[in-house]
């Protein structure tokens, strides 16, 4: 049985007279890291709002078609149940802070607290998640204080360290400088070695490039393209949905129509090296 | 589509958060007055702006948390708790019946919630500060009992004058607010349509 | 004194808090306006020894003075009564008035001074766990603590809209109408600011669990400390000792 599975799935926003997603069939497995792209208002964060029962249970409007999680329909989930099952990390990163915590520390606490947890074992965890994100340095301080980097990554430890089963993490590095961002994509696959699915919106198409496994590309509020990453991004075709290719690949495609042929369309600068390399051997120019 | 209103249902997670924001709008209306040194109070705005769009019960308990929190440094203020929950009662209750979708209405409900907030502070008033509030208008509570009232109507007398001018803006203020939030915002909360259906006129 | 002090902050809230209702209730088992009097030495006695004695009073002449002073005007002039003891021209002071205001203000004054008191000796914060421990539900405990963080934020943010307000040209000062113009393009985008950050603080909130249905656990606790016993069972022969006295009276 597929972790979520999503059948002919429509949704229109209250008062809005069109539909924002249109006819969406897709199954999420266990364990597999899938990368969301698609222009802006492509119905993104829409899409991962209805993941993670906000939509229909907060937004209301009308949902039509069927999404199961675990087996269970969307709609006869309790949104406290769906907290521990899945963790959502959204895209604004300024309100997402409790408002009644005066630490860091207590901020990433206060999830485990809703839980319920013994103060013994949260200290630990907070301890263990601030150390892997390494925050540490934080922790004393006020989370109203933080520059947006910082508190992206905290909202990022707050849910972290309930360790949902499925992650869904919408643009968490929009606030982030380029190592930022590669550091939050190396959290990001440490989750996905511990057995956590993950669901991330994301526009930075090298990253997501060398660690996604699947893409689901949104266009106009539909699915117009999923399946591998290596086979997604090295398509061409993908361009014409509004979304970009790495530039690595842009330069394979470049080459191919250039009458280069590289053997195949790199994605990673580690790929283009070695089928450079290979090319250039080939051709003799090495 | 009904919604379901009353105390159980008015306490969704939305309109709970409308609560500190409301007290803290009732301070910071204050804080500006003092800024820009109006002669009035304006520091009602918050209270009836929950109660308008969060209903009577947020309004109240907006009311009750902006006189306990006052009243951490001036203890006088949790005399006056049941005003400031009578204006969030009333202005909710006006609101529901569209009291304030139009300008001109607005100043009657203005003038409705003054004469609620009179009656109900007035007894404190006189029964527990013999008369007195500790500012300004004090004065005028004098005036009027050197001119031969009783205490009760020089009281009466001087709240009804200085509640009627503080309310047309204090309402006014949360009106033309109101009227800028989006309709998206609006239709979440359980009152909100209301103020949805008079955009569209 | 420093061991006083640390004996007194550290004291349970809801012990300091019967202090308060003590003090607050005893005004009323005492007859006369002297005892009442000395219930405000007795707070600023107290606030003495936890350190906070400026604050306490600064607090207290703010909070107080004015509104006894007016007391006492609206009441020796105005309350009637036959034994006048001042007068001029048709205004006159009487006897009956000042013992009224006397009265009412000792009380006023006693109620007053011992919650002033209690806010000083008392972290919000603290009072706000031990209610929690008392059962307070979750909802209320995060409206309390979210309110006191918003406060300071707004009021910041306030002085920030208004300096931009000013170098964009907005005037706030001058005749009664410009000022009055300034009020709601100052006031107004903070609120609206704030309310549509309430929408995607709802999902913060649903995203850690606020709302899962399992009794919360809390890493802020207050502890009761050897002394808190000590002093319940004081107050309660205090009051005891009062109601006797009183009723033997
Ligand atoms: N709460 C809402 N009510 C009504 N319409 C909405 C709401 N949220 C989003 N929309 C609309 O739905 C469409 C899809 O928005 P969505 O935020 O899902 O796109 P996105 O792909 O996440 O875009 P971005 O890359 O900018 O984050 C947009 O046209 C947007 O205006
Ligand atoms: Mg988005």
């Amino acid at each position: 049985m597929s972790m979520i599975t999503i059948k002919n799935l429509s949704y229109q926003y209250p008062i809005v007279e069109t539909d924002v997603l249109h006819d969406i069939n897709i199954s999420i497995e266990k364990g597999e890291f899938y990368a969301v792209i698609g222009s802006n208002g492509a119905g993104k964060t829409t899409f991962c709002n209805v993941i993670r029962g906000f939509i229909p249970h907060f937004y209301k409007g009308d949902l039509r078609g069927e999404i199961l999680i675990e087996g269970k329909d969307i709609r006869d989930w309790e949104l406290g149940d769906l907290s521990q099952k899945i963790g959502y990390v959204f895209q604004n990163p300024f309100t997402q802070i409790s408002g009644v915590k005066e630490t860091v520390f207590e901020e990433i606490a206060f999830g485990l607290e809703n839980l319920g947890l013994e103060v013994e074992i949260i200290k630990e965890k907070v301890e263990n998640v601030l150390k892997m994100l390494e925050i540490e340095y934080l922790q004393e301080k006020n989370p109203f204080e933080l520059s947006g980097g910082q508190k992206q990554r905290v909202a990022l430890a707050s849910i972290i360290v309930m360790e949902p089963d499925i992650l869904v993490i919408d643009e968490p590095t929009s606030q982030l400088d380029p190592q930022g961002t590669e550091e939050v994509f190396k959290i990001i696959e440490l989750m996905k070695n511990k057995g956590k699915t993950i669901i991330l919106v994301e526009h930075k198409m090298e990253l997501i490039a060398e660690y996604a496994d699947r893409i689901i590309l949104m266009q106009d509020g539909k699915v117009v393209k999923q399946g591998l990453t290596k086979d997604i991004l090295s398509d061409e075709d993908t361009l014409q949905y509004g979304s970009a290719l790495p530039q690595y690949a842009l330069f394979g495609i470049e080459m191919r129509n250039q009458n280069m042929d590289l053997g195949s369309i790199p994605l990673t600068e580690k790929q283009s090296i070695s089928v450079v390399q290979q090319w250039m051997k080939k051709e003799g120019l090495a | 589509m009904t919604t379901k209103r009353g105390l159980k249902y008015d306490f969704s997670l939305i309109a709970i958060l409308l609560i500190p924001i409301g007290v803290a709008i009732n301070f910071v209306g204050a804080q500006i007055v003092l800024l820009l040194k109006l002669p009035v109070y304006l520091d009602t705005i918050g209270t009836a702006l929950t109660a308008m769009i969060g209903g009577p019960w947020i309004g109240m308990v907006t009311g009750l948390c902006t006189n306990l929190v006052k009243g951490i440094l001036n203890p006088v203020s949790f005399a006056f708790i049941p005003v400031q929950m009578g204006v969030g009662l009333v202005v909710g209750l006006l609101a529901m019946s569209g009291m304030f979708t139009k300008a001109w209405k607005v100043i009657i409900a203005a003038v409705l919630v003054s004469l609620t907030s009179t009656i109900i502070a007035s007894p404190i008033q006189v029964l527990m500060f013999g008369g007195a509030t500790g500012n300004s208008s004090d004065a005028l509570v004098a005036t009027f009992l050197a001119s031969g009232q009783q205490i009760w109507t020089a009281v009466f007398s001087t709240k009804i004058i200085n509640e009627c001018i503080d309310k047309v803006f204090c309402l006014l203020i949360a009106f033309f607010i109101v009227k800028k939030m989006s309709p998206r915002y609006l239709s979440k909360l359980n009152y909100g349509s209301i103020f949805i259906k008079s955009k569209k006129q | 004194m420093d061991q006083i002090k640390k004996s007194i902050l550290h004291l349970y809230p809801t012990t300091k808090f019967l202090v308060t209702l003590f003090l607050c209730i005893s005004v009323f088992i005492v007859p006369g306006y002297l005892y009442a009097y000395s219930v405000l030495f007795i707070c600023m006695f107290f606030s003495y020894l936890a350190g906070s004695f400026k604050e306490f009073s600064d607090l207290a002449i703010k909070a107080l003075l004015l509104i006894v002073v007016f007391i006492f005007i609206l009441q020796s002039f105005f309350y009637p009564g036959t034994h006048v003891i001042w007068s001029w021209s048709i205004f006159s002071i009487k006897q009956e008035g000042i013992d009224f205001a006397l009265n009412l203000t000792s009380k006023i004054v006693a109620i007053g001074s011992s919650f002033i008191l209690f806010f000083r000796i008392t972290k919000v914060k603290d009072l706000i766990s031990s209610l929690e421990a008392l059962g307070l539900p979750p909802k209320v405990t995060y409206i309390f603590l979210s309110t006191l963080q918003i406060i300071p934020e707004m009021k910041k943010l306030t002085i920030v809209i208004m300096d931009a307000q000013k170098t964009r040209g907005v005037e706030t000062e001058g005749k009664l109408f410009t000022r009055i113009k300034a009020f709601l393009p100052t006031l107004s985008p903070l609120i609206l600011g704030s309310i549509a950050g309430t929408e995607e603080r709802v999902l913060t909130l649903e995203s850690r669990a606020f709302s899962a249905k399992v009794k919360k656990t809390s890493l802020y606790t207050v502890e009761k400390t050897k002394y808190d016993p000590i002093v319940r069972i004081i107050l309660l022969i205090l009051l005891i000792t009062l109601i006797i006295w009183r009723v033997m009276l």
